[in-house]
């Protein structure tokens, strides 16, 4: 068992810590000036309705609201396994950056330049969903440009899992290409396993990382205690795999090809109808990374260019200067949400722009569900209908 | 529910409207539905999670939904609230709407469980604490059995309020630079309420651009309290803005104690009948105005 | 330095060629950057005024010419009124260029039509200066040009020069109500001059850009005098602001207006989902 391959097929050296190792190894971490990004429970969130929406409900776990955090100290590290609010997009892709820095004195002026390398940082416990994503988007800020800022803290940051035992039934992460264990964009993963967690790197990082620490991990190759600890992380994940799979079985390529042959099909319209445009789908989704970019003047003669988040559901995303707006109206702003995501960026990409994690579901307290949008749209794939069927749909 | 679904399959077999918005039983609760045929209306369903602020669909610039044509809104007594300030504010006629209120007893602050549950002090939805428009009068027809108050709320609003304006000026400021520090910029607090229907909002103007665009503090304050602003006087604690918000800011606070405010000065509480004169747009010569010197 | 870090270029020239329309020339401040600026003519840039933001537009000067670039837009917005404002010497950013062009090495040998409206002979005047700028490279070269009246007539200086080649045929047309009491050229809107002027199609491209009644109903009238699908081109706009693809914003369907055109045949345009 212990020579079983890895998610990756590669074998993975496997290893053994505990949670006080763990905190230990993170507070090692930050006393050496290491940032590591974790969950964190947080008390700050005043609104229950945002803990209902997305905080960790699996049994026995009281509702928190967590959060990815900059630790300040080990003891903050959340090992709950609940769904932190907003992904781990804003560490990568910040919620606004500065692009340069302009310096204007008469006609002189200079532009200073932002740095795109960055401390070397752990993100530890991600959720499978998060960590996939930024392989997903990594192909869309490579595309033809390098977009140094991404990159940078791409290279800089060394992402390890936590398995995943499956939210609820607004997750549907194997659906669309990835699973509560999948180490796709991460280095490596921990299971959770009787008295602590199995540890498998994935990536030549994340064995690098490893092997920095190793005082701190027990290698489990070949220890006799290791093989109920192997078969119990085994049997979990592929459990979590099991149920993640009820909650929604798609083809993605006959989705992706409906859509794209579909454009005008009222079936998205009827979907979209209850939507208002809010952007919160947007803003907590892992893959959404649209950017708006500003000049925001700080004083006489100097400000900073910024990217800062945007969201194709608000009115003015696509607004000509001249008044000309191609998504004048919300069902067709949704339309291009679902377009983008599950056909535009696998035609271009070969890749869906989701990674399954139903965050879009449970903030929109409107009723939109993603889980029924694909369900519908697979169904609609897989069974056309007659050109004329009747089907009464809301038609703009 | 069964006269509510008689009233709305009537109207739309008469083609009195031509959609109905109500709310519907969905994989993850009640969420609002449109039907436009009279056999749908056998999926509209009134219970303590039917939480959703209907008025927000009567934007007149939702095309989608105004193209349509007529429109039956099942309202509760707070939706009414916010249709009588479309009215007031002349953003659309009595007559684009045919109102069904329902009578109500408070909704759930979590709706999204597959069933209703009893109202407890735990799970009541505090802004419904001391309602005084349970049974909506701006209406043309009033379903439902009457139903008892609310319970009071572990903590109701206003006690959250005074717990705030009890602190320091530090620690509120403290405590709100932190709050404001969450907001991502999304505008879900602006896209679903009712009364945020402004053709350009202030804070997609560029020239000039009066609001910063990044979520930094400084640009995140202005946004928050300029719209907070907007709202005063206008605002019908229907909570939708906070129950929306992806990152919990506790936007009702600040709502509320914007509504003492305009009680305080002008002697003003909104209420469903959009004839009552609202402090914008209206004047009294008793108005307050000791800050002219 | 990352993608997004401009170059900064000095504004050379101010010529204003209508009431509302502008050209900036700007030189880049960095030598080695003057020097070794190239692009292909269809092919434009994301121009900033430092603290107003920026602005695309096609670069409107011919890849022929080097050492400076230029740009035309009218003011209608929030970058566009600050780019009004500058002034001979002041510093202004760009990036580029971006997108794809106009496929001018694959018309060696053909005649080339250009019909523009308004100030959508902006992005065409790159393309035409590029062709006589190699002009024995290609057959006849043909320019129908018209705008709502005199006062609306961009480059009335290159109009002047153009007409004045002998290897030019250029028609020059105000609306009806448009023309002056000295008007020499035609009057009548740009479609039916298109028609009246009957360019052949055969071995021929032609190249339309105007506001989108114009295109909608020139391109029809192109066809019906025999020019194919695959050799009519023209020139999208969308708003844009990263003009690199990875902003998400420029998109119809899954054509990036930045990345797989702005350059597009009537072909393409065809193909492209009702959403611009």
């Amino acid at each position: 068992m212990s020579d079983a391959p890895d998610t990756h097929g590669a074998t993975a050296a496997r290893y053994f810590i505990d949670e006080s190792g763990l905190r230990a190894l993170t507070a090692e971490l930050l006393a050496a000036g290491t940032e590591v990004v974790a969950p964190v429970a947080t008390d700050v969130c005043q609104s229950p309705s945002a803990i209902a929406s997305s905080a960790c409900l699996l049994p026995g776990v009281a509702p928190v609201d967590i959060d990815y955090k900059l630790l300040g100290d080990a003891a903050e590290l959340d090992l709950s396994r609940g769904l932190p609010q907003l992904s781990l997009k804003q560490f990568f892709l910040p919620e606004h950056e500065a692009l340069c820095r302009w310096h204007q004195r008469g006609i002189v002026t200079t532009i200073e330049e932002v740095p795109t390398s960055f401390a070397p940082r752990l993100v530890l416990a991600a959720k499978p969903c998060d960590a996939a994503a930024l392989a997903v988007v990594d192909q869309v800020m490579n595309w033809d440009y390098q977009d140094e800022l991404w990159n940078g803290r791409r290279e800089a940051t060394t992402v390890f899992n936590l398995a995943c035992p499956v939210i609820d039934d607004s997750c549907f992460c194997t659906a669309v290409a990835s699973a509560p264990d999948d180490t796709k964009g991460a280095d490596g993963l921990l299971t959770p396993v009787e008295g602590g967690y199995l540890v498998e790197a994935t990536t030549d990082k994340g064995r690098a990382f490893v092997e920095g620490h190793k005082a701190r991990f027990t290698s489990v190759d070949g220890a006799p205690a290791a093989e109920s600890r192997e078969r119990q992380a085994a049997d979990e994940r592929a459990a979590a795999r099991v149920r993640v799979a009820a909650n929604l079985e798609i083809d993605p390529a006959s989705v992706r090809d409906w859509i794209d042959t579909h454009f005008e099909d009222p079936l998205l319209a009827t979907l979209a109808v209850r939507c208002n445009g809010c952007g919160a789908c947007t803003s907590v989704c892992p893959t959404c990374h649209c950017f708006d970019i500003v000049d925001e003047e700080e004083g006489v003669g100097h400000g900073t260019r910024r990217r800062c988040w945007d969201t194709c559901q608000a009115s003015t995303f696509t607004l000509h200067a001249s008044g000309h707006n191609p998504r004048d109206d919300q069902h067709v702003r949704y339309r291009q949400r679902i377009n983008h995501k599950y056909s535009i960026y696998p035609l271009k990409f070969g890749e869906v722009l989701c990674t399954g994690c139903g965050r879009c579901t449970r903030v929109c307290h409107a009723g939109q569900d993603i889980v029924e949008i694909l369900a519908a749209i697979d169904v609609a794939a897989r069974h056309p209908e007659p050109v004329d069927s009747g089907a009464e749909a809301v038609k703009p | 529910m069964n006269e509510l679904r008689e009233i709305a399959g009537k109207l739309l077999a008469d083609g009195d409207v031509r959609v109905i918005i109500g709310w519907e039983h969905a994989r993850r609760g009640a969420r609002p539905v449109f039907i436009t045929q009279p056999d749908e209306a056998d999926k509209l369903i009134f219970d303590r999670r039917c939480v959703h602020n209907l008025a927000t669909y009567l934007n007149p610039r939702r095309d989608q939904v105004s193209e349509l044509g007529k429109i039956g809104l099942v309202i509760k007594g707070c939706d009414a609230k916010a249709v009588a300030g479309l009215l007031r504010e002349a953003q659309m006629d009595r007559t684009d709407v045919v109102l069904i209120g329902v009578k109500c007893g408070g909704v759930l602050e979590e709706n999204e469980l597959p069933e209703a549950l009893a109202l407890t002090p735990d799970n009541v939805a505090p802004r419904c604490y001391g309602c005084d428009n349970r049974e909506p009068t701006l209406v043309d027809f009033l379903v439902g059995e009457s139903q008892p108050e609310p319970p009071r709320p572990i903590m109701t609003i206003d006690e959250r309020v005074a717990a705030l304006e009890g602190q320091p000026l530090e620690e509120r400021w403290a405590f709100w630079t932190e709050q404001f520090s969450k907001c991502v910029r999304c505008y879900a607090c602006r896209q679903v309420c009712p009364l945020c229907v402004c053709e350009r909002c202030v804070v997609d103007k560029t020239q000039p651009q009066w609001i910063e665009a990044s979520s930094h503090p400084r640009g995140n304050f202005s946004w928050n309290v300029t719209r907070a602003i907007h709202l005063a006087g206008r605002c019908v604690d229907c909570g939708e803005c906070e129950r929306f918000c992806p990152v919990g800011i506790p936007l009702t606070l600040v709502n509320r104690k914007l509504q003492h405010i305009v009680g305080e000065r002008f002697g003003y509480k909104v209420s469903d009948d959009p004839e009552s004169p609202a402090p914008i747009g209206d004047y009294r010569l008793d108005d307050q105005q000791e800050f002219i010197k | 330095m990352n993608i997004y870090h401009p170059q900064l270029a000095a504004v050379t020239e101010v010529t204003d060629e209508t009431v509302d329309t502008r050209t900036l020339r700007l030189e880049f401040t960095d030598e080695a950057v003057r020097e070794g600026f190239t692009f292909q003519a269809g092919q434009f840039g994301e121009y900033s005024v430092f603290g107003a933001g920026e602005s695309t537009f096609c670069i409107a000067s011919a890849p022929t010419r080097k050492g400076y670039i230029e740009c035309s837009f009218k003011a209608v917005g929030k970058v566009t009124t600050a780019l009004r404002e500058v002034n001979i010497g002041d510093t202004v950013g760009f990036r580029g260029p971006y997108g794809n062009s106009f496929p001018v090495d694959d018309w060696k040998g053909k005649d080339v039509l250009f019909v523009a409206g308004g100030i959508g002979l902006a992005p065409v005047r790159c393309v035409i200066w590029n062709v006589l700028d190699r002009r024995d490279e290609f057959g006849d070269v043909t320019i129908v040009y018209g705008a709502r009246s005199v006062g609306d007539l961009v480059y009335k200086r290159e109009l002047e020069e153009w007409g004045s080649r002998s290897d030019v045929k250029i028609v020059t047309t105000v609306d009806p109500g448009g023309q002056t009491d000295d008007w020499k050229g035609e009057v009548g809107y740009v479609t039916p001059v298109v028609e009246a002027t009957a360019p052949k199609a055969d071995n021929a491209v032609a190249v339309l850009c105007g506001p989108p009644i114009v295109v909608k109903l020139t391109l029809p009238v192109l066809e019906k005098l025999g020019f194919a699908d695959d050799a009519i081109f023209t020139t999208l706009e969308n708003r844009m602001k990263c003009g690199l693809g990875k902003c998400g914003r420029c998109n119809i369907g899954s054509v990036y207006v930045c990345k797989d055109g702005p350059v597009f045949t009537a072909a393409q345009m065809k193909e492209l989902p009702p959403e611009f």
